[in-house]
């Protein structure tokens, strides 16, 4: 993509992946599913959830599989507010890059 | 490199954090790699890429201090161990992924820029002393050339004062011959010949006295005045010495 993903992006499209799944999910599975929308290493996951994590965005938790802990994260309800809060400042943002790209200059 | 080779690695360059964090990254990316699977390990770990970028994307993120991905841009870690991995130029990252198609010789050339620009870290701070210096020097130039000035004023007041003291007493001299003189003429009055006479000579005698007194002190207050000029100019070199 050439348009770059900042921080606030990367950490709104985080907390709206993990919070697709009820029961919570893991990290390498929440980097794949960042990774099918916009293009971030692999490594670049890791801080925003840890970071997340302290922001009590997200809770972590382990759960037995296959013989071995795996940490898994689910989104709090401040994260949930948090989301709320993004995804009403992208629609707004949107809304005016589309009017600029599409219907000329907005007053 | 496998797995276990990665994790210690990452735990070894992690070592400079609280435990805690430590911890908390490795046990991360232990289960990232067993999520992955061990049938895409090596693809996995080419992916995720060094052991010392995934720690600096740690270590930027809990300090706060900026990460520069590009200083890690290719992914060609696992070549750089000599382990070829097949079909370069797949998954999502085309960039990256044609990056890595470069040969052993780019991912050591990448690991030695990194190393230098680690290294050159402090120029930047050097730079910038020179720059407060420069900007020191501007601001400071005129206020120097001003005291200078002063200083050159008043030390030409002070030699010129002694100078003329000299010359003062000198004159004095010269005009008591003139007086002597002009009373030899006058001698043909004899009483006001020998007064002028008289005089002239009390007045040559005291000029000699006074040129004799003033030599003397120009020699003791000259070098004196020099010795101190020196040590005025010497005192901005060894301003820390003296102070």
């Amino acid at each position: 993509m050439v348009f770059n993903t900042g921080a606030a992006l990367l950490d709104a499209i985080v907390l709206a992946v993990v919070s697709m799944e009820d029961e919570g999910t893991y990290g390498y599975r929440i980097t794949q599913d960042v990774r099918r929308v916009i293009d971030v290493s692999e490594s670049t996951l890791y801080p925003v959830l840890r970071r997340l994590q302290k922001d009590e965005c997200l809770e972590v938790y382990d759960r037995q599989f296959d013989g071995r802990n795996r940490r898994y994260y689910k989104v709090t309800s401040r994260g949930m507010a948090q989301l709320n809060l993004y995804k009403a400042e992208w629609k707004t943002y949107i809304q005016k890059i589309n009017a600029i790209f599409e219907g000329g200059v907005t007053a | 490199m496998n797995r276990v080779e990665f994790l210690a690695e990452l735990e070894r360059l992690l070592s400079g954090m609280p435990e805690e964090e430590r911890q908390a990254a490795v046990q991360y990316y232990a289960d990232y790699l067993a999520d992955a699977g061990e049938e895409n390990e090596t693809e996995a770990l080419r992916e995720l890429g060094s052991p010392e970028k995934v720690a600096e994307s740690i270590k930027a993120d809990y300090y706060g201090t900026e990460f520069d991905e590009s200083k890690f841009d290719h992914k060609d870690y696992m070549e750089k161990y000599g382990q070829r991995t097949g079909g370069n130029g797949q998954g999502p990252n085309a960039e990256t992924g044609a990056a890595a198609g470069a040969d052993n010789e780019t991912g050591e050339a990448v690991a030695s820029e990194w190393d230098a620009r680690k290294k050159d870290a402090p120029w930047t701070s050097r730079g910038l002393k020179i720059l407060l210096i420069i900007l020191i020097v501007i601001v400071v130039w005129p206020v120097a050339l001003g005291i200078a000035g002063v200083v050159l004023g008043v030390a030409a007041a002070v030699i010129c004062f002694f100078a003329g003291l000299v010359i003062a007493a000198a004159a004095i001299m010269i005009s008591g011959v003139v007086v002597a003189v002009t009373g030899l003429v006058l001698l043909v009055i004899p009483p006001a010949g020998m007064i002028v006479i008289g005089v002239g000579i009390l007045l040559f005698v005291l000029g000699l006295m006074a040129t004799v007194g003033t030599v003397k002190l120009c020699v003791i207050v000259y070098p004196a005045m020099l010795r101190g000029f020196v040590a005025l100019c010497r005192r901005p070199f060894y301003g820390k010495a003296v102070s």
